[in-house]
């Protein structure tokens, strides 16, 4: 279990972070959402002890997180950062080593994560000689070269094409299948829906929003949406207020059962069910609240 | 995947650190290929007295008459002369003049095309002397152990009356103290540039970031210090045992001061101490800085500090027994390399060796810490550069 509690970050007269606090389970996927300058990096940097906080603490499995089990976890900073002039292969495998790893077992998990990311031809290739969305993918190599134990990686999905974020969704699910909290934040809202078993939500240093992908899709219940194939229009029929989107009847403080009954009456009910808001609509619900 | 070690260990984070700096700059094309140049140059400038003065120079001489044998001897004793004999002053002349030999004693003339060079007239003239005196010793009855006491005469002795006048006007001292300056001053100024290049290379790609998730700033900073360290050391050892080397082969080694050798490997730690103390310095102040471009202008002072000591030395070599000599080999750090040079060229007192490489160490001890902390403060604050004193300020 990782924690992230009551973080608070002062940068000169900006307050970067007002009591930040989230967490992860093993094998939970947290997606962390929020604006630009809304302090998710600067949450990730502090997790990552290459900042420090005010005050506010970092816990993993019980006890404050220290260097030596940081060690072990993968971290992919929101600016990218490699050696230029040196080679893929070896450079994944010295991180791998820097990480804990004798040399052996770097150039073996070196050797399979390129072999996973289609880069095995490259390995004795300079970086700078990479296209940007492979350097991308030898970045993700970088963050998971030592089989972390937690995950935090700050906007890994940026800048990757439709297959490399196939991969790099793959590998988290995988780390999180073996146990591994995993923290990542991303824009892209509907990867974070399909991945993340939970979402928070940060605004300007706080918390807006927090909890399962599918409580908080729940909490923001919105119209009940029927389909119904008849000839008849039961704008008025219906209960409650009634408002219509293309075919369909969208049904707002009406008596469910009632709205069933005269649907199932007029036709064949081909879609009964409350309309779910998505991330994105939690998300820009909850900015601007 | 298994083998994963409990910790990365201190000492081992820093070698990481340290052997990649060995393997990507050390081992880089550009290192190697300026490497050799660098070891080619000081074998050809090592050897070069020699060939200027040895090898084709040696000169034909022919001898014919009655002191052939006498000067045959002698000639060959100096060496540099290829002689002949003949059975008579005519075959010598005809040798002269066929150009068989480049000049020919006989019956007390001196053959030539056009005459000979002032310093083969001497030597030529002092052996015929020596041997027309050995013959009269001998027609006067004196046998061969009297005629050698009485031609064996010892040298001149020297005696000056200016303090360590020898060495200041010894050339190859000289020589020795301006390679030693030399070597010194570059051996400094590419590492510590190196060393600010790579520091600056880490936080403008950010990959700081991610380095120190796993390793401590000191780890950082103390591993591309000792990569490049051995790099140079690498890099200086071999001038240094090329060029002792290649003297030795051409005998120019037992004709260089006494105790260039201790010279040479005292050179060593000297630049060991003043690398210590440039080196952290580079690295901490090139963290103050996000991009190359200003890597240059922040260093200023380092580099200035590294010329001035040079220049210093240059002049050292030339006065080493004035004041301003004396005050700049011991005042760290201009010392590290002025001592060296003037140590090359002038007997030191031991005091002024012994406080000189104190105030070094303890110059050093100071830069290692400054260096570290200020690399530590400034090393993830990226954007526009941070002031010297800010840093200093900063957490303090």
């Amino acid at each position: 279990m990782l924690e992230i509690k009551d973080l608070h970050k002062r940068f000169g007269d900006v307050v970067a972070l007002d009591g930040v606090s989230l967490s992860a389970k093993p094998g939970e996927v947290v997606g962390f959402v929020g604006a630009n300058g809304a302090g998710k990096t600067t949450t990730m940097r502090i997790a990552m002890g290459v900042l420090a906080s005010d005050s506010g603490e970092i816990v993993y499995n019980g006890t404050p997180l220290g260097s030596k089990q940081r060690q072990r976890f993968g971290y992919m900073p929101s600016e990218r950062g490699l050696y230029p002039k040196m080679k893929v292969g070896e450079q994944i495998a010295y991180f791998g080593e820097l990480h804990g790893l004798d040399k052996a077992a770097a150039k073996r998990s070196t050797a399979d994560l390129l072999e996973q990311l289609n880069l095995t031809d490259r390995i004795g290739d300079n970086v700078q000689d990479l296209s940007l969305g492979n350097q991308q993918r030898v970045q993700l190599a970088v963050s998971l070269v030592h089989d972390p134990e937690a995950l935090i990686l700050d906007e890994p999905f940026s800048g990757l094409d439709p297959i490399a974020v196939d991969v790099m969704g793959t590998a988290l699910k995988d780390r999180a299948a073996a146990g591994a909290p995993v923290i990542f934040s991303s824009h892209q809202l509907d990867l974070i829906e399909r991945l993340c078993d939970s979402v928070v939500i940060i605004g300007a240093g706080k918390i807006i929003a927090a909890g399962g992908v599918e409580d908080l899709k729940a909490r923001e219940v919105k119209e009940l949406r029927i389909r119904v194939e008849t000839i008849e229009d039961l704008t008025d029929a219906l209960p409650g207020t009634v408002t219509r989107d293309g075919d369909d009847y969208l049904v707002e403080d009406g008596d469910s059962q009632e709205a069933l009954r005269i649907a199932a009456a007029a036709g064949r009910v081909t879609h009964f069910a409350y309309d779910q808001p998505t991330i994105a609509e939690i998300f820009r619900e909850a900015v601007t609240r | 995947m298994s083998a994963q070690t409990p910790e990365t260990p201190r000492l081992r984070g820093l070698m990481l650190v340290a052997g990649r700096e060995i393997r990507v700059r050390g081992l880089a094309k550009a290192n190697l290929i300026s490497m050799a140049i660098t070891v080619l140059i000081v074998g050809v400038l090592a050897a070069l007295p020699a060939i200027l003065s040895g090898g084709d120079d040696t000169t034909a001489i022919g001898i014919a008459g009655s002191e052939s044998t006498a000067m045959q001897q002698q000639l060959e004793a100096i060496g540099d002369y290829d002689v002949t004999v003949y059975g008579s002053a005519a075959e010598a002349e005809r040798a002269v003049q066929d150009e068989d030999v480049d000049a020919a004693v006989a019956d007390g003339k001196l053959y030539s095309q056009d005459g000979v060079g002032n310093e083969e007239q001497t030597v030529l003239e002092s052996v015929w002397q020596s041997a027309a005196v050995e013959t009269s010793l001998t027609e006067a009855g004196l046998d061969a152990a009297q005629i050698q006491d009485a031609l064996s005469v010892a040298p001149l002795e020297s005696v000056t009356f200016e303090q360590a006048g020898g060495a200041e006007n010894d050339p190859t001292a000289y020589f020795t103290g301006l390679i030693i300056s030399i070597l010194i001053f570059f051996m400094l100024m590419m590492p510590v540039q190196y060393i600010a290049m790579g520091v600056v290379e880490e936080k403008s790609s950010r990959i700081v970031e991610i380095l120190l998730t796993s390793l401590k700033p000191w780890q950082l900073l103390g591993g591309k210090v000792i990569g490049l360290g051995v790099i140079s050391a690498v890099n200086l050892i071999a001038i240094v045992a090329v060029g002792l080397g290649v003297s030795a082969a051409t005998g120019m080694l037992p004709e260089l001061p006494p105790g260039t050798t201790s010279a040479a490997l005292s050179t060593l730690g000297w630049w060991v101490l003043a690398f210590a103390l440039y080196g952290t310095l580079a690295g901490g102040i090139g963290s103050l800085v996000s991009r190359q471009e200003d890597a240059g202008s922040v260093l200023a002072p380092l580099t200035t500090t590294l010329t001035i000591a040079y220049v210093g030395s240059i002049f050292i070599l030339n006065a080493p027994g004035s004041l301003f000599a004396e005050i700049l080999s011991i005042v760290p750090p201009f010392s590290a390399i002025a001592m060296p040079t003037r140590i090359a060229i002038q007997e030191v007192p031991a005091w002024q060796v012994v406080l000189a490489v104190g105030l070094l160490a303890v110059a050093a001890a100071g830069a290692l810490a400054l260096g570290a902390t200020l690399y530590k403060r400034s090393v993830l604050h990226t954007g526009s550069r941070l002031k010297l004193m800010e840093a200093l300020r900063k957490a303090a």
